[in-house]
This record gives C-alpha cells, sequence and structure tokens, in this order.
C-alpha cells in the first residue's frame, strides 16, 4: 500500500468543449484546458514546476509538439524544471495521478501541471479512425491478420458477459442512456439529445451484439488539472479533491491472453484502492467509470463492488444510475455520450469527478458529494486503474 | 478503391517456428520443460517460471469457442470485402491457451460459445498460412 493517503489534492480543472473543430489546432485544446486549470487553481502560472502532456494520437508529429514542451512556451510557464510524457493509453490519467502524488510527496515537484490535447474527430478520417484502432496496441503477429479493432475486441467481451449472466441487448443499451442523461446537462458533451433503449438497439450492428449506438465516437478536446501537496491545496481552495487510495492491475497486451473477458482486473484494482482509503463502496457518492463502451462501464462497475454480477443493466435501466439516482455514474456522459478523444476519455472522467466533488458541476452537480471512485483503462482493456477521491481525509 | 492488402503477421524471430510449422500445416506451440505449463503466443522465457526451457510441442488442434464476434460494419480496411466474417478467442485443448482466430468452414450465425472447434490454415499468400478454426467434426 503506498504513503500518498491524504497527501496530495487536485486544486484546478481545466476542459474544452468535445467536439468537431477542423479550424482549431490541437494545441490550442491543451493550451486553453491547462490555463483554466491554472486560473481554477488560483495560482501565479509560474508556479507550475512540472508539466505532465500525456500522449495523443492523431499524430506522431503533435504528439512531439506535447513531449518537447510546447505547452509550457506558450504559456510562458518560466518555472518548469521537468516536461516529462506520462501516456499509459486511456489508464494516463489516473496513472499521472499516482505518479504526480509520488513526486510531490516526496519533494521532486510542488505544482504540477496535467494536460491532454487531441484532434482525433477532424484530424483523421472516420475509416482512417477504424484503420488507427486495428493497429494501435492490436498485436501485428497475433491479432491484426485476423481483422480485429476495438468493436471487435468491445464485442467479444460483451457476447462472453451475456453469455455467462443472461443479460440482454436492453441492459447494454440501458448504460447508453443512462450516460446520455447526464451528457443532456453537460455543456462540453457533443450527445446531448435525449436517447431512448429502443433506438439503441434498433441501430445498426457493428460487432455481434455490439450496436453503433453502443459505440464511442472520436472527437477534438482537450482537458488539465494541477495537483499540489495536500497543505497548499488547502491554503488555495475551498474544496480540496485528496487522493484517497489508488489500486491498478496490469492484465494483458494482446487481448486473447485475458483469461477472463468478461472480468479483467477491477476486482482486485477495486479492493486495493478502498483498502487504502479506509473506504468501502458504500460510502461512494459518486461512481465515475469509465465507458467507452457500455460492457465495460457494467463490468467495471460490478467488479468494484456496487451490485452483484450480472445485475448491473438492471441498474442503469432502472434509473439508479441517472441524474437523481441512489449511485450516479458516469455523470459527464462519458465517451458514449460526451465523447472519445483518444486519452482524453479518461482525463474527461477524472476531471468530471473533481468537478462534482468541488462543487461544480452546475446542473448535473450531485449533491453534497464527498468520495468518489474513478476508473481507468488503456489499450484493449489492458488494465484496470481505480482512485479513491474525496473531500475529506477519513 | 481497391482494398488494402491483407496484413501478415510481422513476425519476431522467436516465434519463427510456430509460422514455419503453420506453413506445413502443423499446429505447434510452447511447453516450458520445467514447470509443465503450455504457452500461447510463444514467448522466450515461461512465462508461468520464467524458465528459458521452453519447447516446441505439437497441439491437438482442438480447443472450444470462449468468445466470438460477427464482424458486419465498420471493419479495417484490408476486411471490409470479408464481411461478415467471425473474429473468435478460442482455448486450446492444452490447458490454459487462448488465441484470437477467425472462425470459417460455416454460417457465421451458427457460431456458440463453447462450440468445439479444430484448426485449419489457410493460406494468406506464398510466406504464410494463417490458423483458423472451424466447427469439430462430430
Amino acid at each position: 500500500m503506498s504513503k500518498l493517503k491524504g497527501k496530495v489534492a487536485i486544486v484546478g480543472i481545466g476542459e474544452v468543449p468535445t467536439g468537431r473543430f477542423p479550424e482549431t489546432a490541437a494545441i490550442y485544446h491543451g493550451m486553453a484546458s491547462a490555463k483554466m486549470a491554472i486560473k481554477d487553481a488560483g495560482i501565479d502560472k509560474d508556479e507550475i514546476d512540472y508539466v505532465m502532456p500525456t500522449g495523443a494520437l492523431y499524430s506522431p508529429a503533435f504528439n512531439t509538439e506535447l513531449v518537447t514542451c510546447r505547452i509550457a512556451e506558450e504559456l510562458g510557464l518560466k518555472n518548469v524544471k521537468k516536461n516529462c510524457q506520462i501516456f499509459a493509453g486511456g489508464s494516463s490519467s489516473t496513472c499521472a495521478l499516482e505518479i504526480a502524488a509520488a513526486l510531490i510527496y516526496s519533494g521532486a515537484a510542488s505544482m504540477i501541471l496535467f494536460v491532454h490535447a487531441d484532434k482525433l474527430g477532424t484530424g483523421v478520417t472516420a475509416q482512417g479512425a477504424i484503420d488507427l484502432f486495428s493497429t494501435a496496441g492490436i498485436s501485428a503477429e497475433w491479432e491484426v491478420p485476423y481483422g480485429q479493432h476495438y468493436s471487435a475486441v468491445t464485442a467479444l467481451s460483451t457476447m462472453r458477459y451475456m453469455y455467462e449472466t443472461g443479460c440482454t441487448d436492453e441492459h447494454m443499451a440501458a448504460v447508453c442512456v443512462s450516460n446520455r442523461r447526464w451528457a443532456q446537462l453537460n455543456p462540453n458533451a457533443f450527445f446531448r439529445k435525449p436517447l431512448t433503449i429502443e433506438e439503441v438497439v434498433k441501430s445498426k450492428m457493428l460487432s455481434t451484439p455490439l450496436r453503433a449506438k453502443q459505440s464511442n465516437m472520436l472527437f477534438d478536446g482537450g482537458a488539465a488539472f494541477i495537483v499540489t501537496s495536500a497543505e497548499r491545496a488547502r491554503d488555495l481552495v475551498e474544496k480540496p479533491v485528496y487522493l484517497l487510495g489508488e489500486g491498478g492491475v496490469v492484465t494483458h497486451f494482446v487481448y486473447s491472453q485475458e483469461p477472463d473477458v468478461s472480468r479483467f482486473g477491477w476486482a482486485k484494482a477495486g479492493r486495493m484502492a478502498f483498502e487504502e482509503s479506509g473506504l468501502t463502496v458504500a460510502d461512494m457518492d459518486l461512481a465515475e467509470i469509465y465507458d467507452s463502451y457500455p460492457i465495460f462501464q457494467i463490468i467495471g462497475f460490478e467488479e468494484l463492488g456496487f451490485c452483484r454480477r450480472g445485475e448491473g443493466g438492471e441498474i442503469f435501466l432502472r434509473g439508479d444510475t441517472w441524474p437523481g439516482g441512489r449511485i450516479p455514474c458516469t455523470t459527464n456522459g462519458g465517451m458514449l455520450s460526451q465523447g472519445h478523444t483518444g486519452a482524453g476519455g479518461s482525463v474527461a472522467i477524472l476531471v468530471e469527478t473533481v468537478r462534482q466533488l468541488m462543487g461544480k458541476a452546475g446542473e448535473r452537480q450531485v449533491p453534497n458529494a464527498r468520495f468518489a471512485v474513478e476508473t481507468a483503462v488503456g489499450g484493449t482493456y489492458m488494465d484496470a486503474q481505480v482512485s479513491i477521491l474525496g473531500t475529506e481525509i477519513p | 478503391m481497391d482494398a488494402p492488402k491483407k496484413p501478415v503477421p510481422v513476425v519476431n524471430p522467436w516465434a519463427k517456428p510456430f509460422w514455419d510449422a503453420a506453413k506445413e500445416e502443423r499446429f505447434i506451440i510452447q511447453k516450458c520443460a520445467d514447470c509443465g505449463k503450455y504457452i500461447f503466443y510463444p514467448r522466450i522465457a515461461c512465462p508461468h517460471c520464467f524458465s528459458d526451457a521452453v519447447e516446441w510441442f505439437p497441439a491437438s488442434g482442438r480447443a472450444t469457442v470462449y468468445t466470438y464476434t460477427v464482424v458486419e460494419s465498420n471493419a479495417p480496411s484490408a476486411f471490409i470485402a470479408d464481411m461478415p466474417y467471425v473474429i473468435a478467442v478460442v482455448r486450446l485443448e492444452e490447458g490454459g491457451v487462448q488465441m484470437l482466430t477467425n472462425i470459417v468452414g460455416c454460417k457465421p450465425e451458427d457460431v456458440r460459445c463453447d462450440m468445439p472447434v479444430e484448426v485449419v490454415f489457410e493460406k494468406l499468400n506464398d510466406d504464410f498460412n494463417l490458423p483458423k478454426f472451424r466447427p469439430a467434426a462430430k
């Protein structure tokens, strides 16, 4: 168990709308988000001593700009000791939070800016994105030659999960509807029109049993957050969001090597995080669960212990996870409704977790939210990353 | 638009015997001489006990479908013409070993989880046979 519980806090967040902005340079999404986060934290920009840009996927040239200090220079950050990319695909946010926490706790850094920007909505074509995600994170020797891609990966997990649990298409669709209910209240979300179960289950089949409206879509976007010590945080903001626990399990690179494609490592990662925090799932006011597709949100929700295996679909269907529900889940609308921006999909979920805990979530604010669990996962669901965050240190 | 060529396996040197055997329609996997466990895909050391004593072993080619999907739309460019096609993870009879493959030799809609299948080799080009699986003979 780490020594990080309650030692660091997130003090500022920033996010630009997720969408299609062909005229906007990718770097702007990162610069604007970082600027917002610095203002939100109420710090002088020159207090930032460490910049952690995460990886961008749409263009290697753009990613190189992030690696080679462009954000620090564009924003005029004068006291940056290191600019170092932290990239773990869709797990980047949660992995970076733990690394940032360790740097702060050790004294190696004092004020860390984490930032994401990408342009997957307009920087690549639709078929280009399918082709990108038929190779990115997929084994060139053992899976690419069989026509593997992310819809198929998801469909394989969904198929086995439905086979083992008896869950239905309606249960899967219910996750999309729940997330859309939240996105309707999120000005940064791309999909904000109401969505029905019927629309989802009648949408085009991609890879059985996965349908088009159960699939995320790729967009442009960016987000940022700032991490500092708990002591400094208390001087800066009314409600610092403390890191209370973290857990993680790396399970595979090649999807076929995952021994249980309808569970993954969530139960173990969740136990680690909850144990460190001293809290249980019953203490959570928010379940900010990584989606990208409905199956992964259901598996995460169930394996963390919010309900028994096979019951998740019914809980999403009856509205317990919706605005006003008993256990608000993925309250930004997730990648299914806010939109998927690459590594930013989970950055958006972490930023939303902080936003809710700080009480800054506007129309979709969950009243009196004190404790939250948030999750992230990268590649072909290669790992399970869990953080417990809260505005109090139990 | 011309469909791009099918991607060929990017072969790692330590896995070359697998592909050489496949070209001769032989299905081999690794087995650890120390702990006795089966290994797929091929590794430089046993992923269980870390022994260097990994040896090639002729697998039965019998397996069951762990999970599968029928790709009906949004396939990668090189596979658009193949739709609908079946991607599956199969569990080999040699315990603890899974691989990704295509299920062939039946209608896509006839594939089921846990159905028995057997290996069959499909020629990809002059250099490669891809091991795929078809419903097992009764």
